[in-house]
């Protein structure tokens, strides 16, 4: 009980500071951050989908299903923007669930192959048929979120400020979404799938259903991201969700850890100020996959729990601290 | 306290624009200063252009050579608008061929540099930034003007009229090989291979060689090409066309043609770089290519129909600064800024309206390789491309040298429901895009 307020006020604090973090940015560094809050959607959803031990190299094709299907539902279906957002990640959840037929035959190394194999299928079918995915060029002029007013306020969402807000929200609820998942019997079901995954055969469990479950929701999220971008710059195209953000997302997990739910983040965070922010304020944007590959390096040889294992230990050392303080 | 925490690097301007954002009182489409330049103030000019990643071929080089001109222009006094000299600032932003990516560089440059102008590849980063374009009115240009369409009313073309000049290539190689009969062609599939695809396949037809087989469209993130290349050559045509490669794409296709033994014609749009083409394969099999984009230090450059000011002085201190790189894009930029900067001084104004108007004004331009025409009505939806002649060039003794400049109006007033014919195969018409 005498943690609580304590823990509230840490709340309220961090709920402050994301609603004035973008007024102590500049315009373009506001752009980035609805970008930032976009991925980390997606790559908080890929660390849900590696609970049950399966990685996938599909993940961004899936964001990129959301972003098709809720584009499609507005421009072909004049479905409103926020409805068809959710029954984008809906759709490609769906996909997701087609998919897990045949992927889910298969575990690990084959597996990861597979899910690349399926991507890029859907990626071929986006780009063979220009009715109506566009082809090459993809969708152009998809509908944003319609603007609003609150009293004095005016939400006008192709300001990157409003948008964030919008993002904001959406993601902040997808992440308490997954972190209920996770920490349900179901989530702890995935650990198990994932550590003694014939352990809890015996005991049971269908692990094959779970890892789709996993699959599933996970996709389902990453399409919701995918939704969310589309809405955003009003344009999507095969191009966008290739193999490059793909290994963007596994360097955003590996680099920040997959044992919580902060870690993909914090990998996240830092690789995107680091490559939008520093690296182009020093004029070194053609360094970035050198960059890339030495931080992934480095992070594997000297931090293979990742970033988040350094907060594990600075959490650890206050609470240590904190204690001493008491006795 | 509160300006403690916004910080040091906040001004209350800036922060006004943000909260003004979430009060929704629209600061990017305020974003445009309309106001005139102070004594002295220099003229800030936007590039954005994929720096990194596979199409940075087409981007880096045309940054490198709009530094030169601006060096030489400001080396000069800089541009008189409205009796005062101006000198010239380039800000780059590297879009690394991304929409999202676009976008944000598009809003940088407006919002907190202050530029009057934009130039871009365009493709694939169109589609992100027309919103803005859109939403601010700032004047874009594009090196591919399948970006143009009734709607993109604050973007031009007028470097390259991609991919409609190609035809000449086609056209000059049918008229002095007549002995050329069948063709084959790859190209990856995208924004900017498919309306090249059309492009050729109206000027084989006109020119009345026959195309073998379907064009064969491959992914753009292929890597390997000896399949490609095999099922090319295994028909045997008189022709490969390799369409609108990217660099990337067009080496590999060459070492794979020169490795599996193919003897016969290649027509491409570019040859970037082929020097390192040349290294990997010989001076003989690259003997006789027929390409688009001319060496500065040709010759042929020296006519007095050509606008572009000492293209041999251009060419050498680019080639002494960026040793083997000149590529196709390496002059455009600078090209689109003599055109640019004229109609500025004309208008007596830098911003994007006046100088977008006093460039239209009278339906003609004075473009790199002589006099053109703004055009495109029929093709594009817009009279927003500057076309008139465009040089076919030739490998020779591993020199690109330039055969002739060739009217591309004269080549679409003969052929352009040819042309339309196959845009529309190809989903490229402004209806269908």
């Amino acid at each position: 009980m005498r943690s609580f307020p304590g823990r509230a006020g840490v709340w309220l604090g961090f709920l402050a500071l994301l609603l004035l973090l973008p007024h102590a940015l500049s315009y373009s560094q506001q752009e980035i951050l609805v970008f930032l809050t976009i991925n980390i959607l997606l790559v908080v959803s890929y660390r849900l989908l590696t609970l049950t031990g399966e990685w996938s190299l599909g993940h961004a094709v899936i964001m990129g299903v959301g972003a098709y299907a809720s584009a499609l539902y507005t421009k072909e279906l004049g479905i409103f923007v926020p409805a068809s957002m959710i029954l984008g990640a809906c759709t490609a959840a769906l996909v997701a669930l087609v998919l897990s037929y045949p992927l889910f035959r298969m575990k690990g190394f084959y597996f990861l192959i597979g899910s690349f194999a399926a991507g890029e299928i859907i990626r071929l079918l986006w780009k063979r048929f220009r009715e109506p995915f566009g082809g090459p060029k993809g969708l152009k002029r998809i509908d944003p979120m319609p603007d609003f007013d609150i009293a004095v306020w005016r939400f006008d969402f192709f300001e990157p400020v409003s948008y964030y807000y919008f993002a904001a929200a959406v993601v902040g609820f997808s992440l308490w979404l997954m972190r209920r998942i996770e920490r349900s019997p179901v989530g702890l079901t995935f650990h198990a799938v994932h550590w003694q995954d014939k352990l809890a055969e015996a005991s049971g469990v269908n692990v094959r259903a779970y890892r789709t479950l996993a699959f599933v929701i996970a996709s389902g999220f990453a399409g919701l991201s995918g939704a969310l971008l589309a809405h955003y710059i009003g344009a999507v195209n095969p191009n966008m969700f290739d193999l490059e953000l793909m290994v963007f997302i596994l360097t955003w997990t590996i680099i920040g850890g997959t044992a919580t739910i902060y870690g993909p983040v914090i990998g996240c965070i830092a690789l995107t100020i680091i490559n939008e922010i520093v690296l182009r304020e020093i004029g070194l944007e053609q360094m970035r996959p050198f960059v890339y590959g030495l931080l992934l390096i480095v992070s594997v040889l000297f931090l293979p729990k990742g970033l988040e294992s350094l907060v594990q230990k600075g959490l650890a050392r206050v609470a240590r601290a904190k204690r001493g303080e008491e006795s | 306290m509160f300006a403690n925490f916004i910080g040091k690097s906040q001004t209350r301007r800036k922060f006004l624009g943000s909260a003004s954002a979430f009060a929704g009182l629209g600061t990017l489409s305020s974003a445009l200063p309309g106001r005139a330049l102070a004594q002295g103030e220099p003229i800030k000019i936007g590039f954005l252009a994929p720096l990194t990643g596979p199409v940075a071929g087409w981007g880096k080089p045309g940054l490198d050579g709009i530094q030169i001109w601006a060096e030489w222009i400001n080396a000069a006094g800089g541009i008189n608008i409205g009796g005062e000299s101006h000198m010239f600032e380039f800000i780059p932003y590297d879009n690394e061929y991304d929409p999202s990516k676009a976008r944000t560089g598009a809003t940088k440059l407006i919002q907190e540099d202050g530029v009057k102008f934009i130039m871009m590849l365009g493709g694939d980063t169109w589609a992100g930034v027309q919103p803005v374009a859109d939403r601010t009115g700032m004047l874009f240009s594009t090196l591919l003007n399948s970006d143009l369409g009734p709607e993109t009313t604050t973007l031009l073309a007028p470097a390259e009229s991609h991919p409609v000049y190609n035809v000449t290539g086609v056209d000059w190689l049918a008229e002095n090989h007549p002995d050329l009969k069948t063709a084959v062609m790859c190209a990856q599939e995208d924004a900017l291979g498919l309306p090249s695809v059309a492009t050729y396949l109206a000027a084989f037809e006109a020119a009345g060689i026959e195309m073998l087989e379907d064009p064969i469209l491959f992914d753009p993130a292929a890597t390997d090409f000896a399949p490609i290349v095999t099922r090319m050559i295994s028909g045997n045509p008189d022709i490969i066309s390799l369409d609108t490669c990217y660099p990337d794409y067009v080496h590999p296709i060459m070492e794979q043609l020169f490795q599996q033994g193919y003897g016969g014609q290649v027509i491409s749009c570019t040859l970037d770089f082929y020097g390192q083409i040349i290294e990997k394969t010989s001076v003989e099999f690259l003997e006789g290519l027929v390409f688009q984009f001319p060496d500065f230090d040709d010759p042929a450059m020296n006519q007095d129909f050509i606008n572009f000011q000492n293209p041999n002085k251009f060419w050498d201190v680019y080639n002494e600064r960026y040793p083997g790189q000149w590529g196709a894009v390496s002059w455009e930029y600078a090209s689109i800024m003599d055109i640019w900067s004229a109609a500025a001084m004309e208008a007596g104004s830098v911003e994007p309206e006046d100088v977008l108007s006093t460039m239209l004004a009278t339906g003609t331009g004075k473009h790199a390789f002589g006099d053109a025409t703004w055009w495109g009505e029929d093709l594009f939806g817009v009279n927003h491309t500057l076309l008139g002649n465009w040089p076919v060039v030739r490998v020779e003794g591993g020199k690109a040298r330039i055969k002739e400049f060739r009217s591309v109006p004269a080549w679409y007033e003969k052929h352009g429901e040819i042309l339309k014919k196959h845009m529309r195969a190809y989903g490229q018409m402004p209806d269908q895009r």
